[in-house]
């Protein structure tokens, strides 16, 4: 008997592919952030509050994962811009290569951002890097305050976590401060903000920041990256 | 649930690097797991057991290495694992802690047996 190493990463192939996406995004200067949450979260509500807003100063992009049907992109179309389905069939999760040609798509298509929505879920998502820039989390006050010490992964991997459905908190037992201190247990010092897609409180404060991220990543775009123009 | 693809990406990570090693056997195949990793040892069990069934891996045990969760903080500089979920440093206190290990998920070996041993094996 005798042992030969291998050392391979058992992710490899997904990370390969995202680290293409990461370069396609780089290389046509667009911003992308991969949106996660529990199914029923408020992911494609926030979204037809964001779209629009970020609509005004970009050319927005949207890939759409869900396992079947286009509820949630018929509910996007309305806000102009190209929206992508992706269908997974079974898979609880989008993965590198299911949205690399998607992104081709839209950086020929002229985006400048790119926000996709994940499919529904708090374990898988978190575990497969799309190339993206940001994750932003929702977690809607109905889950309870307890989900940042059940999955935290997902937690860990986002930076931005948005508490939504804030209207609600009086009829729930949701504890903003406990759920606070359970995200900053797991991901000490990522920002949060609260929202309701209900009221449109606090979703400005979600476009501010991911405007500040847009506008770091544009900046932060070489002069001449020897693109052609569009 | 994706634990099925993690263990065709592990069969083809093994088979690949047997190319070097024409004709050999593999009694175990060693799997390093972070704590944070975010996968079922069972489930990739059960998933390598029947997706290796049909390929020159079958009979192959999988033997997972767990790798604790420890953070290195870029404050004070120390390390220190990271207990009950809670990612401040152990040492100091300080949010400014990013995760050193935790996170694997790797083939790391493979135990061969040698083609003598199979020779009796067959006998």
């Amino acid at each position: 008997m005798h042992e030969i190493d291998v050392k391979a990463g058992l992710l490899a192939p997904n990370d390969a592919v995202a680290r293409e996406n990461r370069h396609l995004l780089a290389e046509h200067g667009i911003y992308a952030v991969n949106l996660m949450s529990a199914p029923g979260s408020g992911k494609t509500s926030l979204l037809e509050r964001v779209l629009p807003a970020l609509a005004v100063h970009h050319r927005v992009g949207v890939v759409e994962g869900d396992i079947v049907g286009s509820c949630d992109k018929d509910r996007l179309d309305r806000f102009g811009g190209p929206v992508h389905q992706i269908n997974t069939g079974a898979a609880c999760h989008l993965d590198a290569r299911m949205v690399h040609h998607v992104l081709h798509h839209l950086a020929e298509d002229g985006c400048d951002v790119v926000v996709i929505e994940n499919v529904g879920n708090l374990v898988c998502p978190a575990e497969f890097d799309l190339g993206e820039d940001d994750a932003v989390m929702l977690l809607s006050v109905t889950e309870g305050h307890d989900k940042p010490k059940k999955y935290p992964l997902m937690f860990r991997r986002a930076d931005l976590v948005v508490v939504n459905k804030v209207d609600l908190l009086d009829r729930t037992d949701f504890d903003p401060r406990a759920a606070a201190l359970a995200v900053h247990d797991v991901h000490p010092g990522v920002a949060i903000v609260s929202t309701s897609c209900r009221t449109g409180e606090g979703v400005g404060d979600v476009v501010a920041w991911l405007e500040r991220r847009i506008a770091a990543k544009h900046a932060a775009r070489p002069a001449s990256s020897g693109v052609e123009a569009r | 649930m994706h634990e099925a693809g993690i263990a065709q990406n592990l069969i083809e990570a093994v088979q690949q690097r047997l190319v070097n090693e024409p004709g050999a056997r593999v009694a175990a195949i060693h799997v390093r797991v972070g704590e944070l990793s975010g996968v079922s040892t069972d489930a990739l069990d059960f998933a390598f057991e029947c997706l290796a069934a049909s390929t020159p891996l079958s009979g192959a045990r999988l033997v997972f290495d767990p790798v604790p969760l420890v953070v290195a903080c870029d404050a004070c500089g120390q390390e220190s694992p990271v207990e009950d979920l809670v990612f401040r440093c152990g040492v100091c206190g300080s949010e400014r802690t990013r995760i050193v290990s935790g996170r694997e998920l790797e083939v790391r070996t493979l135990e061969l047996e040698d083609e003598t041993e199979v020779a009796h094996a067959r006998d």
